[in-house]
């Protein structure tokens, strides 16, 4: 695949883990593994990334660089794309990944993929794997420009763990024009309901179809389990449960013992927030419900037939 | 002012999808299709910025075949003023990158001070277009915003991040912002809406009409080879049976698991 360039992420003072995702799938493409890592003061992990899977890697440090800016950080990609002389990006599909791939390949007038899972070089062309449908269907694509953009599924790939051959090299950046600008960051306001402790959570979907059922059938069966209520993004997007109860890559990730789904269908942006739960059983009524790849154990029937009644028998089983 | 929205119409979320018969893509015919969900958000927040300040001007543009009519009737019966609708077989047939160039033409002429999107859509998920359309435009932009505010000739935005934080950024006029969903209440279309919408103008374009020529399937750099149900290789184990079955059958692994 000629040659590779991986954007790096940085993230707290660190490279982000996707960013060694990208190393990982790279490597599995074939080709010349290029990087650059951008920011302001971000030499030494930019040496670190190198030296671990990054090879040979341009630093974009500029103070104008210090926070993300849309703009700064197109304008820096395709200045390595041209230094590096790449043939395929790879940028990992998180908020900045999102907000700038699509319009550096729109710049370079370049084939573009989003949140790829699995991608590799046929005969020079990059063949790569989405999902479609939020979850629902699974679509191989092919790319046939000079140059590709792909955005990469975060966790999709192992992170590479061993070191290799890699080299430092100042990169400018010519910031003039940038319109955009960075105000600020804003945390998470707490408001004291965490699910990541909960040793069991029980979330109700879109599925529960009213928002007067959660009191009623998916609260009643969290109770009971000694455990916490969470949703998924449509119900919070609806207003039927505050954000606070969200389950998902916007929301909260959680690993608890046990994590039952119901009426939740199984869009991407959920499922990563409950993928890595000890034990899932999904309730739905859609047997294709891309939730049950995930769940361990699923019932194919009415949430409100199946969960007052386990509701019950779990009260009756603890007497 | 003048705020243009890009609206695309996808199969309903509940429609049931199969595929087609080449395996490209999911069989159109006898499905509901309605406004994807996450440019019902984008409109609404342009008609928030008209409810305050009647003077503006919402410009609702949609890319698709003649389905697509009633998706942009909807949205005028809402509060939009006017509608663009590219109708072409060949634009309908293009990438996102084909999608975002037609879009920049129809820009173009209308010389937007905003551009409103959805962040992605319920089909493809691709979420490309939007920032595309500003490169393409050469405005700045912003994705996955859950608030708009605006403030001396420019646009302040809240962009979603992880877990919950939000990034604040000031965009100058003209600058595109790709809507989150979740950031607002969206109205529903009311029957003096809808009954003055019947007479709010539809203009009808081809790609030609607009001046854009390598787009559509020929042009396009991303193709689909298939589409197909994920494998099921390592799904869950299904509990069958009545409901007490069913139920005595998670009452027991909930007790396995040491729950209970």
């Amino acid at each position: 695949m000629g040659t590779i360039l991986i954007v790096a992420e940085t993230q707290n003072g660190a490279i982000r883990e996707t960013s060694y995702e990208l190393v990982t799938l790279a490597q599995q493409i074939g080709g010349t593994v290029k990087s650059v890592v951008i920011g302001s003061g971000v030499g030494d992990l930019a040496s670190e990334f190198a030296g671990k899977g990054g090879g040979e890697t341009f630093v974009a440090d500029d103070a104008g660089l210090s926070n993300y800016n849309v703009e700064g950080w197109n304008k820096a990609i395709r200045a390595a794309v041209d230094a590096a002389g790449a043939d395929l990006v790879l940028i990992s599909n998180t908020p900045l990944g999102w907000d700038v791939a699509p319009r550096v390949a729109a710049g370079l007038d370049a084939a573009f993929v989003s949140d790829c899972f699995d991608a590799k070089d046929e005969g020079g062309k990059v063949v790569c794997h989405r999902r479609v449908f939020n979850g629902k269907l699974d679509a191989q694509l092919t790319c046939n420009a000079d140059k590709t953009v792909l955005t990469v599924q975060p966790g999709a790939k192992e992170p590479f763990s061993g070191s290799g051959d890699g080299s430092t090299s100042a990169l400018s950046v010519d910031l003039s024009g940038v319109r955009a600008k960075f105000v600020e960051t804003k945390q998470a306001e707490s408001t004291g309901i965490d699910l990541t402790k909960a040793d069991v959570v029980v979330s109700g979907g879109r599925g529960v179809g009213d928002p007067e059922k959660f009191p009623e059938v998916i609260q009643p069966l969290a109770e009971a389990l000694g455990g916490a209520m969470g949703a998924s993004r449509p119900v919070v997007d609806a207003g039927w449960l505050p954000h606070a109860h969200q389950v998902g890559s916007s929301g909260q990730v959680v690993t608890p013992k046990l994590y039952i789904a119901c009426g939740i269908s199984g869009a991407i942006q959920h499922l990563v927030g409950m993928k890595a739960s000890n034990y899932i059983i999904a309730i739905n009524k859609d047997a294709d419900a891309p939730i049950f790849e995930v769940a361990d154990l699923g019932v194919v029937a009415d949430l409100f037939e199946v969960v007052p009644a386990l509701t019950d028998a779990v009260k009756a089983a603890k007497g | 002012m003048k705020v243009m929205v890009c609206l695309k119409q996808v199969p309903h979320q509940d429609a049931k999808l199969d595929v087609n018969a080449d395996g490209t893509w999911i069989q159109e015919d006898n499905i509901k299709f309605e406004i994807n969900s996450y440019d019902t958000y984008a409109l609404e927040e342009a008609l928030r910025i008209k409810d305050a300040d009647g003077d503006t001007e919402v410009v609702v543009v949609s890319i698709g075949p003649d389905r697509v009519t009633q998706a942009l009737r909807t949205a005028l019966g809402m509060g939009a003023d006017r509608a663009v609708h590219v109708n072409d077989d060949e634009a309908v047939s293009s990438d996102s990158l084909g999608i975002a160039k037609v879009l920049a033409a129809v820009a173009k002429e209308e010389g937007p001070d905003l551009v409103f999107t959805g962040l992605m859509t319920d089909d493809g998920n691709w979420s490309a277009v939007p920032p595309m359309l500003a490169e393409l435009m050469d405005v700045p932009s912003a994705t996955g915003v859950l608030h708009t505010e605006g403030a001396n000739g420019s646009l302040q935005v809240e962009r979603e991040l992880e877990g919950g934080a939000v990034e604040v950024v000031e965009l100058p006029k003209p600058c595109l912002a790709a809507i989150q969903t979740g950031a607002n209440q969206v109205r529903y279309a009311s029957l003096k809406g809808i009954m003055q919408a019947k007479k709010k103008p539809i203009d009808v374009k081809s790609a030609g009409d607009l001046g854009v020529s390598g787009v559509g399937s020929a042009g396009a750099k991303v193709t689909i080879d298939k589409i197909a149900p994920p494998p099921k290789g390592d799904s869950a184990e299904i509990l069958s049976g009545s409901t007490d079955e069913v139920v005595s059958g998670l009452v027991g692994k909930i007790k396995e698991l040491g729950l209970l």
